[in-house]
């Protein structure tokens, strides 16, 4: 059993359920990657993962218990969120943001401890933003934003961290720093990391383990070469694509099979 | 970032924060002596001080410092407090600078209750009328909400619907004073401008009471106010109770500006501008409470002062005075926004 799962987990906003009756389990210390077409509810699977969505039916289990019934703060120290937009406040710096991370190791009366700054001065070294941890955000590169954010989220210091399409709105090269940057946490800390993301490329290279979701359920769940099959492809995003082998790193690479020019 | 760590209760806040808190707090002392020792009475320092805090130093100063311009300079500080915290929570749980109790409605729909409740039971006592104040902002504040509420509170539309719920408020007080008798209309009508001239100590009991009970709850949840700047979806995932910290710091947020209006009557601009200006002096990341209120007191209390000095024959309302920085500012904003800057 896994630390983080859902058993039959139905979830939607105010009553209308976008994900139907999922069970899925979130492998202990590896790259989750969820992926799916636009709508088909693998950002409200995410947050229900955190508990930022109620379940209507079904479960989602953090070590075994109704994440529903562990306390809010406990929730916060055991799984992370990089939101999908998050709003970094007017003129904060990148180590004050970082060291908001902190919040659910705090109490109202308490000063800031040893262990905090610990935390911050490690989240901002795995980042590479040691050097410009006085910048203002707001003044940063897309790419330093993002670390930055990572950063907060690695300060919380939790087992599982969560990500809600960290690379969206970044270049290709920042996209694949991000990548690697999981990669890296995931490897040296052994934190169980879990992502959607569009680039199903970026997916198979970095997961371990790939959802794959369409139309509020779960269609196939496993490896990215147990996943990332012509079939599939066809079926979860109606897509005519083949699969091919990565020349750099072996894993699977989806390319549509129709294109200019291309043979349909 | 330099943090500083004060005493064994831990509260940790920045140097620079702290220094300018310091500052203000010390102008506001000074501000505080000078407005017992200064008026057209030759009182000297010492004896004003003493009369202030009651001891006896004869006739004039007992009465004057001690019935006229100490509950009068403490009104202003008091309530000049309140209105720049309820101004920053406001502005903090938006998102928005021109969220402020003043500008979006509430402090007029006090209004319209603390008129109604003289209209309906007479000038019987403070507390009657601060009751009416409390009832008036908690339901314009209820219908603000009811009105802006988009599966969660939309800033701007919550602004808009402040905006237009003051006008209705503002519209209801005027219809209840044509409904009035004349003197007592004069009377309310006299309230209504705002001002802290003629306060007794009851006012002064009545304002510090109500700050002493709501500034402990917000900044109880400070931690929670700064942490929601980041967004619902952070603030939860960094174990924010978002929903309960939310409804608890809103209505602290309406129940200082009630009691505020119930004691000196709608002050403009205090609650907007307080909290930009400690924002700025701090050069804080997000919501700053302390620095808020400081700002407050002294702004109001420098603005009563300014309004007794004013060689007139009246005494002018701080109200106006108030007025005369705010507008600027407010003007400012609207300018910056319209350029395309944060609103």
């Amino acid at each position: 059993m896994t630390r983080l799962q859902t058993q039959g987990a139905v979830i939607g906003y105010g009553g209308t359920p976008i994900v139907h009756g999922v069970d899925v389990e979130v492998p202990d210390g590896r790259i989750t990657a969820v992926v799916g077409p636009n709508g088909c509810g693998k950002s409200t699977l995410l947050r229900a993962l955190v508990r930022l969505l109620p379940v209507s039916e079904g479960a989602v289990l953090l070590d075994g218990e109704d994440i529903h019934k562990v306390p809010t703060r406990e929730v916060a120290r055991r799984v992370g969120l990089l939101p999908q937009s998050p709003i970094a406040p007017a003129g904060i710096t990148v180590k004050e943001l970082v060291a908001r991370g902190r919040t659910p190791h705090q109490k109202v009366l308490r000063p800031w401890s040893a262990a905090d700054e610990m935390a911050v001065t490690s989240a901002l070294h795995s980042t590479q933003l040691t050097s410009i941890q006085d910048a203002v955000v707001d003044e940063l590169s897309g790419g330093q934003r993002q670390r930055a954010w990572i950063a907060m989220t690695l300060a919380q210091d939790t087992p599982l961290m969560i990500l809600d399409e960290p690379t969206t709105y970044l270049d290709i090269a920042h996209q694949y720093d991000v990548m690697d940057l999981l990669h890296h946490l995931n490897t040296r800390q052994e934190r169980t990391i879990v992502m959607v993301v569009h680039d199903l490329h970026q997916a198979a290279r970095y997961a371990h383990h790939v959802i794959a979701m369409r139309d509020g359920v779960v269609a196939a769940a496993g490896s990215p070469s147990e996943v990332f099959t012509e079939e599939l492809i066809r079926e979860v995003f109606a897509l005519e694509a083949r699969v091919l082998t990565d020349p750099v790193t072996g894993t699977p690479m989806v390319v549509p099979a129709h294109g200019p020019g291309g043979a349909r | 970032m330099r943090i500083l760590r004060i005493g064994p209760l831990g509260i940790t806040t920045h140097r620079r924060t702290f220094a300018v808190g310091l500052a203000m707090a010390a102008a506001l002392a000074a501000l505080l002596v000078f407005a017992l020792a200064q008026g057209q009475a030759n009182i000297t320092v010492l004896d004003s001080l003493k009369a202030a805090v009651g001891i006896p130093v004869g006739a004039p100063a007992d009465f004057i410092v001690g019935q006229v311009r100490a509950p009068r300079a403490l009104t202003a500080v008091v309530i000049g407090a309140m209105l720049g915290l309820s101004g920053a929570i406001l502005q903090s749980l938006t998102r928005n600078p021109l969220a402020s109790p003043d500008f979006i409605g509430i402090s007029a729909g006090a209004g319209t209750g603390a008129v109604l409740t003289l209209w309906l039971v007479g000038a019987s006592s403070l507390w009657v009328t601060a009751a009416g104040a409390v009832v008036g902002a908690l339901v314009t504040a209820g219908l603000i909400l009811a009105l802006s509420w988009r599966r969660g509170i939309v800033p701007l539309r919550l602004i808009l619907a402040g905006i237009g719920m003051g006008f209705v408020a503002q519209a209801a007080t005027q219809y209840v004073l044509t409904r009035m008798e004349m003197h007592e209309a004069g009377n309310a009508l006299g309230w209504l401008v705002g001002s802290v001239t003629g306060r007794t100590w009851t006012h002064v009991t009545v304002a510090a009471l109500a700050l002493g009970v709501l500034a402990p709850v917000v900044l109880w949840h400070a931690r929670a106010l700064r942490t929601m700047e980041m967004g619902d979806d952070a603030a939860r995932a960094l174990g924010i109770h978002v929903g309960r910290s939310r409804t608890v710091l809103a209505l602290c947020s309406v129940l200082l500006a009630a009691a505020a209006v119930a004691v000196t009557g709608p002050i403009g601009f205090i609650a907007l501008v307080a909290p930009a200006i400690a924002l700025r002096l701090t050069r804080n990341a997000g919501v700053t409470l302390i620095p808020s209120a400081l700002m407050g007191a002294l702004l109001l209390l420098a603005a009563d002062q300014v309004a007794q000095l004013m060689p007139t024959t009246v005494q002018l309302p701080v109200g106006i005075f108030t007025a005369a920085v705010g507008a600027p500012y407010l003007l400012w904003l609207v300018w910056r926004a319209s350029r395309g800057g944060p609103a």
